[in-house]
């Protein structure tokens, strides 16, 4: 590209070649002035001199001017002070002249250096405004947080040279590096991003023996609390800079906590979106699978009534059909149940209440299903009330109660107990029978495991998995364990909590607190 | 033809099949719908005894078809529900329903709460009774007596009350909301644990196993039902 000339003569940044200039218009000057030296006043001469140094001292800079004004000088004095063509001074009143020249050489030097570096500063300023604008348009349309960090190392490499890294925290709060360039963190720039996280204060680290260079760490503090860390390796000379970096902290946390809520948004909405579809799809299913099974039971049920017109076989066989129809719909329930609970957000209806209401609705739910196992509790009257969602915890003592129904033997008791500690309440169930596999304690909670794979019972494997769930939701644990006096156990706990005072008086004035 | 007359919504064919076959081997006269609509039109026009409702109708909720037909009847409704939709049925017990089945049921036992609803009906015309047994207990009303195999039992004002409401509402479910506004006068949902605090004395004083009851029945999230 050719270069133009004016560009050359005035902006040209070798400093030798300015000199070289600020001589060759001294020269000119010279050639100018000569031929008129007859004809012009040595006054008016040295005015030719003088719009050299100015032009010089205008357009190259403080240097040159000087030197121009040496140089005009002694051109001046060499070419037209008597004796010429020497440069030794006649007149005294030459040492005026050449003072004159020499600080108006020196003054306009220093004001257009000034006004160069007044110029220069702005064009820099109005160029980072125009940067930090850029940036912020970027930041503005990231949709990733890889994508802020882009836009700020493509910021500060290219504003101040330096390196920059984004931290920002995960799941667990603990910073990540978002750029791949990550590698140059070591495990100390990792531990002070935490800690910068932890308390939203900026460190500096001690200057790099090798590149001399410092690394800042800024915390991004957004509206709520600090939201990332940007580092930045400066070099020792750049602490001008820092107000910089603060608009810079400024813009990327507003980035970070933009992209962050826009997360949060989207994520709650599709779990609130799928959690819908999931409850429906349940419901329909539930509606669906139950309706048919309502009329089929019924009907093998009216069938069953009908003692005088059928015969004893066909009579037999519609009470087969209903039995099964009731166990299909046990299964189902069951099913759903664990559908319900396996998609993770099931919403507690706790009350407080007490274990012995639950035990006693369960039984009566079971009803008939219990007539060769007695029920037999004790300790249940005295408990204190224990928040939970009666509807659950009647799940987990229906399965439980049928569970032994299955497995014990008929005519066998199974009993309940309870005990309240500090801070748990324990129940236990227990049967008779052989009890649990001593070696799968544990596998028993699991789904579509049963205690007996190849035994006899009929079932699916589902009824110690809800109660497992249901358990857990409450903040409780479940175990499986066989007693020493035989048969099977099963131990649940829930945490006690603090029972709402009751005011006996009050209440009993018919006030209600 | 001089059986009751009962009104049977439910949008399932085969169900209100089911349903009309063990009414009428009961001497009952039937009349069917399929929806909530179609139902208003028929209880106008038969006048029901007994209306028996099913909670899944596809057109309106039940709740809305049990506060219009009780704006002029007050004949009892029976509702028939599937498992695990508490909130449906305690807004239409709320809303005036008297007592509800989960589905599957057995035919007795829907000819059993029929019979136990009908008698009711039947029972609230003729004047209170003034003595009711029920087990080895004995309540004399008009003496303010309750006696337990012969010994009398010491009840508080309140179990006395509660105790009255629930004999009062026999067969009937009666909802947490519901109990709390006849018994203290005024309901709101996190008082439920004086109720069960209440029933709890009303079983150990009353039931021979208070924790396996027969007459203070739970009906889980929803109330409470007392059974003769």
């Amino acid at each position: 590209m050719p270069v133009p000339l004016s560009r050359l003569l005035f902006e040209s940044q070798s400093v030798r070649f300015r000199y070289l200039l600020a001589v060759l218009a001294c020269v000119l000057a010279l050639g100018v002035a000569l031929p008129l030296r007859d004809v012009l006043d040595l006054a008016n001469a040295v005015m030719i001199f003088l719009l050299a140094v100015v032009l010089v001292a205008s357009r190259l800079g403080r240097g040159p001017a000087v030197v121009a004004s040496l140089a005009c000088v002694a051109l001046f004095d060499f070419f037209f002070v008597p004796p010429r063509f020497s440069l030794a001074i006649s007149h005294g009143q030459y040492l005026v002249t050449f003072l004159v020249m020499s600080a108006v050489s020196l003054l306009i030097g220093q004001l257009t250096a000034g006004q160069r570096r007044q110029a220069y500063d702005a064009g820099h300023r109005e160029s980072i405004t125009r940067a930090l604008y850029d940036l912020a348009k970027r930041l503005a349309g990231a949709r990733q947080p890889g994508e802020v960090d882009r836009a700020l190392r493509d910021f500060i490499g290219k504003q101040l040279g330096a390196g920059a890294w984004l931290l920002l925290p995960d799941a667990d709060g603990a910073p990540q590096a978002e750029s791949l360039a990550a590698g140059t963190l070591g495990t100390l720039d990792m531990q002070i991003g935490r800690m910068v996280l932890d308390s939203g204060r900026v460190i500096e680290s001690g200057a790099s023996e090798r590149s001399g260079r410092r690394r800042h760490f800024l915390p991004l503090a957004g509206a709520g609390e600090v939201c990332g860390v940007l580092i930045v390796s400066l070099a020792e000379d750049a602490i001008d800079e820092l107000p910089l970096l603060e608009a810079l902290t400024s813009l990327a946390a507003t980035a970070v906590e933009r992209l962050h809520f826009v997360a949060a948004a989207q994520s709650a909405q599709l779990e609130a979106e799928s959690e819908r579809l999931r409850s429906s799809i349940l419901s329909a299913l539930s509606h669906d699978v139950r309706t048919p099974l309502t009329a089929l039971y019924g009907m093998a049920d009216s069938l069953a009534m009908q003692h005088e017109v059928l015969p004893d076989e066909a009579h037999e066989l519609a009470a087969a059909i209903r039995d099964q129809a009731l166990r299909v719909n046990g299964m189902v329930d069951k099913l759903l149940d664990m559908a319900r609970l396996q998609s993770g957000r099931v919403s507690l209806r706790r009350e407080w209440q007490s274990i012995e209401e639950v035990v006693g609705s369960s039984l009566q739910l079971l009803g008939p299903a219990m007539a060769r196992h007695p029920v037999r509790t004790s300790g249940l009257g005295e408990l204190p009330l224990v928040q939970f969602d009666a509807v659950l915890l009647e799940r987990v003592f229906c399965n439980l109660f049928e569970n032994a129904a299955k497995y014990a033997p008929p005519d066998t008791p199974v009993q309940v107990s309870a005990r309240a500690g500090a801070e748990l309440l324990e129940v236990q169930v227990r049967s008779g029978g052989d009890g649990f596999p001593p070696d799968r304690l544990e596998q028993v909670f699991e789904l579509f495991e049963r205690g007996g794979s190849e035994g006899p019972v009929a079932g699916i494997g589902v009824g110690l998995a809800i109660c497992r769930s249901i358990v857990e939701v409450h903040g409780g644990t479940i175990r499986a364990f066989n007693p020493p006096e035989g048969g099977g156990c099963v131990a649940f706990t829930l945490p006690l909590g603090t029972p709402p005072a009751i005011d006996v008086e009050a209440l009993e004035s018919g006030v209600l607190p | 033809m001089s059986g009751p007359q009962i009104l049977v919504v439910e949008d399932e064919r085969q169900i209100r099949r089911v349903v009309r076959s063990a009414l009428e081997s009961e001497g009952c006269r039937v009349q069917e719908a399929d929806s909530c609509r179609q139902a208003l039109i028929e209880a106008g026009h038969c006048r029901p005894d007994l209306v028996i409702l099913d909670l899944g109708l596809p057109d309106t909720d039940g709740a809305h078809f049990v506060q219009d037909f009780r704006s002029w009847s007050s004949a009892p409704v029976l509702v028939l529900s599937a498992r695990s939709t508490e909130h449906d049925k305690i807004d239409v017990l709320d809303a005036g329903a008297d007592d509800y089945l989960t589905k599957p049921f057995s035919i007795g036992e829907l000819q059993a709460r029929v019979r136990a609803l009908l008698r009711r009906g039947r029972a609230n015309a003729d004047a209170e009774a003034a003595q009711v047994s029920f087990g080895d207990v004995e309540v004399d009303f008009s003496r303010r007596l309750v006696s337990r195999q012969g010994e009398a039992v010491k009840l508080t004002p309140i179990e006395y009350r509660l105790l009255a409401v629930l004999l009062a509402h026999a067969g009937q479910v009666m909802t947490h909301r519901q109990l709390l506004r006849e018994v203290w006068g005024t309901a709101s949902s996190d008082s439920n644990h004086y109720l069960r605090i209440y029933v709890g004395h009303l079983r150990h004083k009353l039931e021979s196993d208070p924790a396996q009851p027969r007459h203070f029945l739970t009906e889980t999230g929803v109330g409470y039902r007392f059974q003769l």
